[in-house]
């Protein structure tokens, strides 16, 4: 059972679930692109990250990478004084595997990409299994989304 | 929370003393250990959501709890088991408070998917 985290520090609540949880390898895989002169990028989930987010109690509301993100895109910026968003946002309970890759998206993937994942001639995102995407690595730099798979429904 | 303990300095019984802060800044804030070949993927890590694969030989390792700025000390280490010398670059990519970036180079210069890429990070948490 997860401890109250309440108030605690994100990294200590890290540091427990590292030294209490089992890491979880998900088979999914998030295929996005973010440059039209890039190939395709894949976001690979941590297993440990993965477990944190299962088990529940551990990890910040999504929002709260926002809101630092948007600290972090201001010119002026220099460190962090709203910090404590991470740390004192009351955590979120447990999430399925697939809540799980959502709220990765939502924090690891580019906001412009998810956001507008379905404007324009083809997606520009899409969430596979690991066994979807090409082992050959050649084939894979030059690879786009809408080629070689389909967007899930 | 349980089973804390609260030390400003730690003693050791002939070799001297230090304070915790060496312990606190001296401490790697975020780790990763990946194998770049075939479909990437994460060994083991702390402090890490994901990873990126953004081609060959390029990693982005993402962070959960935030750096408190941009200006942290990162350290890499690449390894492959059959392409000889290889070198960790940083891919002219600045980091950021949540993300850092490593390439896997041979020593000619070329990009290469490295059975291993290990990251560390040092500095301030958010």
């Amino acid at each position: 059972m997860t401890p109250d985290f309440t108030g605690t520090h994100l990294w200590d609540r890290l540091c427990w679930a590292k030294e209490n949880l089992e890491p979880h390898q998900s088979d999914y895989r998030v295929v996005y692109e973010d440059s039209i002169d890039e190939c395709a990028k894949i976001l690979v989930p941590d297993p440990n990250w993965m477990a944190c987010a299962l088990q529940g109690g551990i990890l910040p509301p999504v929002e709260v990478y926002w809101e630092l993100a948007k600290d972090e895109a201001q010119p002026d910026f220099k460190r962090h004084t709203r910090g404590y968003l991470l740390h004192e946002t009351p955590p979120v309970g447990p999430m399925t595997e697939e809540e799980a890759i959502e709220y990765l998206i939502q924090k690891d993937v580019p906001q412009h990409v998810w956001r507008n994942w379905d404007e324009g001639n083809r997606p520009k995102m899409v969430i596979c299994r690991k066994q979807q995407l090409p082992q050959t690595r050649v084939w894979r730099n030059a690879w786009r989304i809408s080629d070689e798979i389909k967007v899930a429904a | 929370m349980a089973g804390t303990i609260v030390a400003d300095t730690l003693t050791h019984s002939t070799a001297g003393s230090l304070t915790t802060d060496y312990v606190v800044n001296g401490s790697a804030k975020a780790w990763v250990s990946l194998n770049g070949t075939g479909t990437a993927a994460i060994r083991d890590s702390h402090n890490t959501s994901s990873i990126t694969d953004a081609g060959t030989g390029v990693y982005y390792s993402t962070f959960s709890s935030a750096m408190n700025n941009a200006s942290f000390s990162g350290g890499s280490h690449v390894i492959g088991l059959s392409n000889g010398d290889l070198v960790a670059t940083g891919e002219a990519t600045a980091p950021t408070t949540t993300t850092f970036r490593v390439g896997c180079r041979t020593v000619g210069g070329t990009l290469l998917d490295p059975e291993y890429a290990m990251t560390n990070v040092h500095g301030d948490l958010a």
